[in-house]
């Protein structure tokens, strides 16, 4: 068996919510006058893990037990307090929807706008158009203004957007299930094709027990912002259900 | 440093693009849609000439030209500090989704408001032709004025920037500044003549809109050279401020997205 490249390693990461919150000038004051400062969230303490190129990795847990934030600091949205990230050269996105739209623009200009803000240059994007446009099947709307589209018609560009923009690393916060029955299954299958593509790695995040059955090679588990397992889909999941169904 | 530019040569189409898509959706509800950006800057200049001439009866040569080019000069630097405070938190959607460097952000809005700037030059030159100003070759200085402008302004609003996404009143206490530099700045008066002694050196010497403010007016009205030291001088303090605001941004910007 040949030895597979690493593409994502996450060593030892820390990632707390320290008295960073926005605040007055009145209370900036009497904090340098020395006032406690007393809210300290620890979202993820001590995760490590490394996923193999073209492997698809799960991460399940409860509400708030980090998820989103290891994925957000993963992206780089986020500095780790402690620990590294290492992408090993990838690209990475969070595949999220309709970053950057201007609503009072066409869905064409906006295609632009987003994928720019993606990081993908003008040719790139212009290379990809007919696909994201086709893929969005939205007809005419896609010359008229985002705020006159239905929130359907909005999700289904926006998701076309990503999907079609690709990248190395791929990280998905809840599979997306947008706009009618068809493009669900349009978009869920993408979205099986896009996973499945052997160069591609990807992080999903999600509750539905069954989706991460399905599509993943690895699962974690976290609880409260530690590793509590980390392994095969069926037994994590097995351990996870029994655990959720205790508490 | 380095990674500043390199970012910059990156985003640099994308901070366009955005500034062009923010212009056209700026006006693309209205009525008299882009005339906005020409009657705006005249309505204001109108409202001041009438003010000072009428009823202050200020006797400046060319008071119409005197003013706008003051204004000219103030609305874009007021526009780059008043943008720049809640810009992270105007931009939320994209900040906590994707990573971009942040000042792209205040890059690409610097590129609307020099775009307004530009289109409140163009009204300059022509109320130059209406008052038969005489054009001269000193005109052409102003090249060398715009670009500090530019720069303290952006240094200026980097650091703003930064600390207006952690203190929440920052908008307040920066547009009590502003109110308060307009009206030091000598828009509507010339602090040449008006002020004297100590408080004219200060006022010229520490504010670096009035500075360059009253450097445009020697060089397009009175056919003057600019004091190049003066400019020199704020050229290198904007250049600083420009680096410690990349600097702060750069170690910063990862813990915006926890803030908002």
């Amino acid at each position: 068996m040949k030895k597979k490249r690493i593409a994502v390693t996450v060593e030892n990461l820390y990632i707390t919510y320290r008295g960073v919150q926005r605040v007055s000038i009145r209370k900036y004051w009497s904090k340098l006058r020395g006032l406690p400062e007393s809210n300290i969230v620890e979202a993820v303490k001590g995760v490590s893990f490394e996923i193999e190129e073209g492997k698809i990795l799960g991460i399940i847990g409860r509400n708030g037990s980090g998820k989103s934030t290891m994925l957000r600091s993963i992206t780089g949205i986020f500095s780790p307090d402690k620990g590294k990230i290492n992408l090993h050269g990838n690209t990475v996105s969070l595949l999220s929807i309709g970053v950057g739209f201007n609503k009072s623009l066409t869905g064409y200009e906006n295609i632009y706008l987003s994928g720019m803000l993606l990081g993908f240059s003008e040719e790139k994007i212009k290379e990809k158009e007919q696909e994201i446009i086709d893929f969005a099947d939205i007809g005419d709307f896609i010359d008229k203004p985002v705020k006159t589209y239905s929130s359907g018609m909005y999700s289904k560009l926006a998701f076309a957007i990503t999907a079609v923009l690709e990248t190395d690393v791929m990280l998905i916060d809840e599979v997306l299930s947008v706009g009618d029955t068809q493009f669900k299954k349009k978009s869920y299958n993408k979205m099986k094709e896009l996973i499945s593509d052997d160069k591609r790695t990807v992080i999903i995040v999600s509750h539905d027990n069954n989706t991460i059955r399905e599509l993943c090679d690895e699962v974690l588990w976290l609880h409260e912002g530690e590793t509590k397992m980390i392994g095969k889909p069926d037994e994590v999941i097995e351990a996870y259900e029994k655990f959720m169904g205790v508490v | 440093m380095r990674l500043f530019f390199k970012n910059l040569k990156k985003y640099f189409r994308y901070a366009i693009r955005s500034a062009k898509a923010e212009l056209k959706s700026e006006v693309a509800d209205s009525y008299l849609n882009w005339l906005w950006w020409v009657i705006e800057p005249l309505a204001f200049m109108l409202i001041y000439t009438f003010v000072f001439t009428v009823i202050f009866h200020s006797k400046d040569e060319y008071f119409s030209v005197f003013v706008f080019i003051g204004l000219t000069c103030w609305d874009f630097f007021k526009r780059m500090l008043n943008g720049s405070v809640n810009l992270i938190n105007r931009n939320r959607d994209i900040v906590s989704k994707v990573y971009i460097p942040k000042y792209i952000l205040l890059l690409s809005k610097s590129f609307t408001y020099l775009f307004k700037m530009f289109i409140s030059m163009i009204l300059t030159v022509i109320l130059m032709l209406c008052f038969k100003v005489p054009f001269t070759i000193y005109i052409l200085y102003i090249l060398i004025i715009l670009p500090v402008l530019y720069i303290v302004s952006f240094g200026i609003g980097l650091i703003l920037m930064h600390f207006g996404v952690f203190i929440d009143d920052l908008k307040n206490l920066t547009d009590i500044t502003l109110k308060l530099i307009f009206y030091l700045s000598g828009v509507f008066y010339n602090i040449n003549d008006r002020l004297h002694g100590t408080l004219k050196y200060i006022l010229l010497r520490a504010n670096p809109i009035a500075f360059i403010m009253s450097e445009s007016r020697k060089v397009v009205l009175y056919s003057k050279l600019p004091s190049f030291e003066g400019l020199l001088l704020w050229f290198g303090i904007g250049l600083v401020l420009c680096v410690l605001g990349v600097h702060l941004v750069h170690k910063n910007e990862n813990t915006y997205a926890k803030v908002i």
